[in-house]
């Protein structure tokens, strides 16, 4: 297995969750990448501050959400004013994005201008963490698909995916339809699988992202972010039990390859 | 799975290293010289023989 060299970790913050410990992230990079500098960039748009640069970032934001989950996305017609003012007040943290779905490639390659031109390189991990759910298309089924994270520079983790992409067990969802056909409190619902998934404002949502922060690390190392151990922490979960498993309930945290190659530090470029 | 080097033989754009790689559909970042790139934002830049490539798959989770 072939193993890039790595200079710099640095975390960002556009709009994340309030459970989200991004220090706790960092913290946790440290203890198991020692060799490797952590930085903590705060909002990417904040290196950005000019009004005008903001208003054409959010224009560009509200042409990449995705209206029909089975009609692949074409940067087609302007957005309306209200969706720009609705993205601007979402970069200046006035406002929390909810029930909107976006392109997960497009909000990436947008993520990518945010970085600095000398740092767009595999030695340097950019991970931003968002609240925004995206999703990414599939020919297969042509259709969307939800997703927690897309590797590349920059990687980028969403809290909302963490929920909502993971399938919940097939028993809840049958539940939720009887709930629902009854009028029932889906909170009771909710309260019942307790602990079975990730939730909004799950207190294990830090330890939980720490795992996926691993998983971009591991792609600028070897290329793959992924693991086929469920058992360790870089596999990717298609459901909530899958990724409670390998984030939160496994006797160990990586598998034995993927434990050697952490202790071996071979790739820090700064000792 | 994710990232892979590619010497280039001889001339050619990007655009004709993406069709001759079948990677017209697929999400990609280019490196060359230490500068990253989105391919379809340079489809004209001509590539060199002896040129490194490092073509970086974009890998979604979840």
């Amino acid at each position: 297995m072939r193993v890039r060299r790595l200079n710099k970790i640095l975390l960002y913050d556009e709009g994340m969750a309030q459970a989200l410990n991004i220090e706790g992230i960092a913290e946790y990079l440290r203890k198991k990448l020692g060799k490797v500098e952590v930085e903590v960039r705060g909002n990417p748009f904040a290196l950005y501050p000019l009004q005008d640069k903001i208003s054409d970032y959010a224009r560009r934001i509200a042409s990449i959400k995705i209206q029909d989950a089975t009609r692949r996305m074409s940067l087609g017609p302007e957005p309306l004013y209200g969706e720009i003012e609705y993205e601007k007040r979402r970069i200046l943290g006035k406002t929390r994005a909810f029930g909107v779905l976006y392109d997960g490639l497009e909000l990436q390659r947008l993520f990518f201008e945010l970085i600095p031109e000398e740092e767009r390189s595999l030695e340097f991990v950019h991970i931003f963490f968002t609240n925004r759910l995206f999703a990414t298309w599939e020919e297969s089924d042509k259709r969307y698909h939800a997703r927690t994270s897309v590797y590349g520079i920059p990687s980028v983790i969403s809290t909302t995916g963490l929920v909502e992409a993971p399938a919940r067990p097939r028993e809840y969802y049958l539940l939720k339809q009887q709930y629902e056909m009854l009028g029932k409190d889906l909170l009771e619902l909710k309260d019942r699988f307790k602990g079975i998934f990730i939730d909004y404002e799950d207190e294990r949502l830090t330890e939980v992202v720490n795992g996926y922060a691993m998983q971009a690390v591991f792609y600028s190392l070897v290329g793959d972010p992924f693991c086929q151990d469920k058992g360790c922490r870089l596999y990717n979960a298609h459901w909530q039990e899958e990724l409670v498993l390998a984030q939160l309930g496994s006797e160990y945290e990586f598998c034995p390859r993927h434990a050697k190659l952490l202790e071996d530090g071979e790739w820090a470029l700064r000792r | 799975m994710g990232i892979e080097k590619i010497e280039i033989k001889e001339d050619k754009t990007i655009k004709e290293l993406i069709d001759e790689l079948n990677l017209s559909s697929v999400p990609i970042l280019l490196e060359l010289d230490g500068e990253i790139f989105y391919p379809d934002e340079n489809y004209g830049k001509i590539l060199k023989a002896g040129d490194i490539v490092v073509v970086i798959r974009i890998v979604a989770g979840g």
